[in-house]
C-alpha cells in the first residue's frame, strides 16, 4: 500500500467508512430491537453472542466495501485514460491548426501586391518561431536585373552580415551552388565540425558562413523555377537539423510563388523603366538642337540609373585619339578631367569594337599594366563598362562607366542599356560633330571677314601717312613762295612718300600673288651671307638705338633662290627685331651649316611674344593687338610675306619668344631647290 | 603768337610740320616720340601740344596720361593727328582727355588754323 493510488486510497477509506457506520447502525438496530422484543439480555452475558455477530458482519462489509473500491479505482482510472486521450488527441490537433494557421496567415499576408522585403520580412518572421531563438536567418533571392542573389531579409545574431548585399553565384559556396541552386535540394548540415573538409571550403568560400556551428541551405522554387534560397546558420551544433528544418521548407514553398511574383513585376518594372530611358534619350536626341546637351543629359540620366561612380563621354577617330569630352561623377568622386587620356577601358572597347565589362580590374588580365597604381585618378576604378560609339562605320568615340571602391558584376540588362544608349548617342554625335563643323566653319568665316575689315582699317590708316606727306608738301609747293631749292627738296620728299606707298601697295600685291600660289622666283645662286649682311645694311641707319651684332659661319654657302626675296625676309625680321624692341637692346643675326640646310637666327630683347600667338603672327593680319604694341606701325604683312617667301624656297620658319625678355626667328632654308611642299596648305 | 609742341614718329610728317609752321610767327617744338615729347613740354611749357598716337616708346594717349597726371602741363590742351577716321578710335581720343582730332592727311591750312586757334591773343 505503500504506493497506492491516489484514488484507491480514496476508495478503500470510503468503503472502510462506510463499513464501520453499516456495523455501528446494525448493532444499534440490533439492540433497540431485542430490547422491543422484550427478551432480556444481561449485557454482559450477551455480550460474546452480539459482538461475534458484530464483528463477521464488520468483515462482510469491509470486505464488500473493499472489492467496490477496486472496481470503483479501475473504472476511475479507465475513465481517466480515456479522457486524457481524448485531451492530447485534442491538443495535438490544435497545434497542427496552428501551424497550419501561420502558413494561412502567412500565404494570406503575401496576397496582396507585395515588395520583395516585405515578403521576406513575413516569411521570416512566420519561421522563428519554429527555430531556436538565436539562428540567424538569411532569404536571398536571385535578382534578374542584378542577376546575383540579393538578401531580401535577414533576423538574428548574424543578420547584420548578411543585409543589403548581393552574391553572384559564383559567390556562394560551390556546394550551395551545386546543390541547393543548381540541384534544388535542401542542404542541412546539423554539425559543421563533423564535416570538417566540407566546412573549411565553405568558409573560404563564403566567410559570412564561417561562425556557424548548424547550416542549412532550403532553395525557394515556384514553378520550376529557382527564386531563392533560405541559409539558417546555427550557433551550436544541433540548432539546425532537418527536423528543424521541416517548416522552414513548407513555408518556403508558399513564399517562393510570391517571390517569383514579385520578382517578375520587378523585372517588367525596370525592362519599362530601361526601355522609358532610352525613348527619352532617342526622342532627346532628335528634338534638341544642341548636341552637347543631349549628351550630357542622358550621360547623366544613364548613371543615376545604373548607380555608377563616374560615367564619361570619350571622343575621338581612333584608340589613341580617345580623350574624355564629358565627364558626370557622383558626388564625392574625383573626377578625371575633360581631355584625359589614360583610358584603358574605353580603349579596349574601341580596339575589339565591343563592349567591354569588368567585373574587378585587379583581377582582370587584360588590364595588368593599364591599372596604374601611380595613376590617382583611374586607380580608384574597380569595375567598369565601356562600349564603342561608332558613326557611319568609323569610331567616334566610347562611353564608359566605372564603379569606384567595389566590384560590380555587369548584368546583361545592363550592358544592353549601356549598348542601346550608346547607339542613340551615336546620333547624337554626328549631329554633334555636323553641328560643331558648321560652327567652326562660321566662325573662321566671321574671323576672315572681321581680319578683312581689320587689315582695311589698318591699310588705310597705313596707307594715310605717306599721303599725308604728299599732300601736305604738294600743297605748299603749291601755295608759299618757295626758293627752287625748297621745291626740289619737297619734290623729293613727294616721291619718297609716292614710293613708300607704293611699297606698302606691292607688298599687299606680293602677299595676295604668293598666297594664291601666282609668285615666280627668280631662282640664281645665292649667298645666304651676303643676303644678311645687306639686310643689315639696309636695316641699321633705322635702328640707332639697337646695336646689331652679325655672326656669319663661313660655311654657309650659296644656295639657290631669290636674292631679292630672302634680302626681304632677313630685312623684314630684322625690322620687326628693331620695332618690337622700343627700348632698344642687342640683335643678334646669325647664319649656321646643318646638314644640307641653313640655319638663319634673328633674336631681339625686345617686348616677346605671347605663347597663344607664337603661330598668329605669320598670318595675315595676324598682329598682336595689345596696349604695347597698339603704338607700332605695320601693315601685319610683314610676317606672311616671310613665311611666305621661305615655304616658296622650300623652308620653314618659326618663332620662340618669352615675354619681355626677347623673340628668336629661326628660318631654314634647304641649300639646293626643293619643292615647295605645303603650298595646298599655305593656299588655304 | 603760341608756343606749340608736336609729337610724330614719322620722319616725313615731322619735316613736312617744319615746313609748314616756318611761316608762321609760332614756336614750334618737335619731338619724335612720346618721351621726348614729354620732357620737352616740361621744358617748354606750350600753349598747345599736337601729338600722332602710334608712336614708339610712349604713344599719344600714355603722353596724355602723363601730362594729366603732372599738375603743371596737366592743363595743356593736347590735339591728336591720327590716320584713324573711325568712329571709336576718335572717341577713344576723347577719352583720353583730347581737346580736338585732326585726321590725316591733313592740309597746312587746316594744320595753321588750329594751331591759331590756341594761340594768346
Amino acid at each position: 500500500m505503500r504506493k497506492l493510488p491516489r484514488s484507491l486510497r480514496f476508495y478503500v477509506a470510503a468503503s472502510t467508512l462506510y463499513a464501520a457506520l453499516v456495523f455501528f447502525a446494525v448493532q444499534f438496530i440490533y439492540t433497540i430491537e431485542l430490547a422491543h422484543s422484550g427478551i432480556v439480555i444481561a449485557l454482559r452475558d450477551s455480550g460474546d453472542v452480539l459482538s461475534s455477530i458484530q464483528i463477521v458482519s464488520f468483515v462482510v462489509w469491509l470486505g464488500i466495501s473493499l472489492i467496490a473500491a477496486a472496481i470503483m479505482h479501475r473504472l476511475a482510472t479507465a475513465l481517466a485514460g480515456a479522457k486524457s486521450a481524448e485531451a492530447e488527441a485534442k491538443s495535438s490537433e490544435e497545434h497542427k491548426d496552428q501551424e497550419l494557421g501561420s502558413i494561412f496567415g502567412l500565404s494570406a499576408a503575401l496576397a496582396g501586391p507585395l515588395d520583395l522585403e516585405q515578403i521576406g520580412g513575413y516569411f521570416v518572421a512566420a519561421i522563428r518561431g519554429g527555430l531556436p531563438l538565436d539562428v540567424t536567418l538569411a532569404l536571398i533571392v536571385y535578382d534578374d536585373v542584378l542577376e546575383a542573389f540579393r538578401t531580401i531579409a535577414a533576423d538574428g545574431p548574424r543578420a547584420e552580415a548578411f543585409k543589403e548585399r548581393s552574391y553572384s553565384s559564383v559567390a556562394l559556396p560551390s556546394i550551395v551552388r551545386v546543390r541547393v541552386i543548381d540541384h534544388r535540394q535542401s542542404l542541412v548540415v546539423a554539425d559543421t565540425a563533423a564535416e570538417p573538409q566540407m566546412w573549411a571550403r565553405v568558409k573560404e568560400e563564403m566567410p559570412a558562413l564561417a561562425p556557424a556551428r548548424s547550416f542549412a541551405a532550403l532553395p525557394l522554387v515556384s514553378r520550376e523555377r529557382l527564386v531563392g534560397a533560405l541559409l539558417l546558420l546555427g550557433e551550436r551544433p544541433g540548432d539546425v537539423t532537418p527536423d528543424t528544418a521541416q517548416l522552414p521548407v513548407i513555408m518556403g514553398q508558399y513564399v517562393a510563388g510570391s517571390i517569383h511574383s514579385a520578382l517578375s513585376v520587378k523585372e517588367a518594372e525596370a525592362r519599362a523603366e530601361r526601355e522609358a530611358l532610352v525613348n527619352r534619350i532617342a526622342q532627346r536626341a532628335r528634338a534638341s538642337l544642341d548636341p552637347t546637351e543631349i549628351l550630357r543629359g542622358t550621360v547623366d540620366e544613364l548613371a543615376k540609373v545604373l548607380g555608377v561612380s563616374r560615367a564619361l563621354v570619350c571622343t575621338g577617330a581612333s584608340e589613341e585619339d580617345l580623350a574624355v569630352s564629358y565627364e558626370w561623377d557622383a558626388t564625392g568622386v574625383a573626377p578625371v578631367g575633360v581631355g584625359a587620356k589614360h583610358l584603358p577601358i574605353a580603349r579596349l572597347a574601341a580596339r575589339l569594337g565591343r563592349t567591354v565589362i569588368v567585373t574587378d580590374i585587379r583581377k582582370d588580365r587584360r588590364f595588368a599594366d593599364a591599372h596604374r597604381p601611380e595613376d590617382q585618378v583611374t586607380q580608384d576604378v574597380i569595375a567598369a563598362a565601356a562600349t564603342p560609339i561608332r558613326v557611319g562605320g568609323q569610331l567616334a568615340g566610347a562611353l564608359s562607366f566605372s564603379q569606384i571602391d567595389r566590384t560590380r558584376e555587369w548584368t546583361a540588362d545592363e550592358v544592353r542599356l549601356i549598348e542601346s544608349v550608346g547607339q542613340e548617342l551615336r546620333v547624337a554625335i554626328a549631329a554633334a560633330e555636323a553641328y560643331e563643323r558648321q560652327r567652326a566653319a562660321v566662325a573662321e568665316l566671321e574671323r576672315l571677314n572681321r581680319a578683312k575689315s581689320d587689315f582695311v582699317s589698318i591699310v588705310s590708316h597705313e596707307f594715310r601717312t605717306p599721303l599725308t606727306g604728299i599732300q601736305g608738301f604738294s600743297e605748299m609747293m603749291r601755295s608759299e613762295d618757295l626758293t627752287l631749292e625748297e621745291m626740289r627738296e619737297y619734290a623729293g620728299d613727294i616721291n619718297k612718300d609716292a614710293h613708300r606707298l607704293n611699297r606698302m601697295i606691292n607688298e599687299m600685291l606680293d602677299l595676295d600673288k604668293m598666297e594664291s600660289g601666282r609668285m615666280q622666283l627668280h631662282r640664281e645662286p645665292v649667298d645666304l651671307n651676303n643676303v644678311v649682311s645687306e639686310a643689315v645694311n639696309r636695316v641699321r641707319p633705322n635702328a640707332p638705338q639697337h646695336p646689331v651684332s652679325v655672326r656669319l659661319d663661313p660655311l654657309v654657302g650659296e644656295m639657290s633662290g631669290d636674292r631679292d626675296k630672302l634680302t626681304q625676309v632677313i630685312a623684314n625680321l630684322l625690322n620687326n627685331a628693331v620695332k618690337y624692341s622700343p627700348n632698344g637692346g642687342e640683335i643678334v643675326v646669325s647664319t649656321r651649316l646643318e646638314g644640307n640646310t641653313s640655319h638663319v637666327v634673328v633674336r631681339d630683347h625686345g617686348m616677346g611674344i605671347p605663347k597663344e600667338a607664337l603661330e598668329a603672327i605669320f598670318e595675315r593680319y595676324g598682329r598682336v593687338e595689345s596696349p604695347a604694341t597698339r603704338h607700332i606701325q605695320g601693315t601685319g604683312l610683314g610676317l606672311p610675306i616671310v613665311r611666305q617667301i621661305v615655304q616658296l624656297h622650300g623652308g620653314t620658319v618659326w618663332a620662340e619668344s618669352t615675354v619681355g625678355a626677347g623673340s628668336v626667328f629661326h628660318v631654314i632654308l634647304p641649300r639646293s631647290a626643293a619643292a615647295r611642299s605645303d603650298v595646298t596648305e599655305a593656299a588655304s | 603768337m603760341s608756343k606749340v609742341v608736336f609729337c610724330e614718329d614719322d620722319p616725313m610728317i615731322r619735316k613736312l610740320v617744319q615746313a609748314a609752321m616756318r611761316s608762321t610767327t609760332h614756336d614750334v617744338h618737335i619731338a619724335e616720340d612720346g618721351k621726348r615729347g614729354l620732357d620737352l613740354i616740361e621744358r617748354v611749357r606750350p600753349d598747345v601740344v599736337f601729338s600722332d598716337v602710334a608712336m614708339p616708346v610712349m604713344d599719344g594717349f600714355e603722353l596724355a596720361d602723363a601730362m594729366r597726371a603732372m599738375p603743371d602741363i596737366a592743363h595743356i590742351p593736347i590735339v591728336f593727328m591720327t590716320a584713324s577716321v573711325q568712329r571709336e578710335q576718335i572717341e577713344e581720343c576723347f577719352r583720353h582727355g583730347a581737346a580736338g582730332h585732326l585726321a590725316k592727311p591733313f592740309t597746312m591750312a587746316d594744320l595753321r588754323a588750329r594751331v591759331a586757334q590756341y594761340s594768346k591773343s
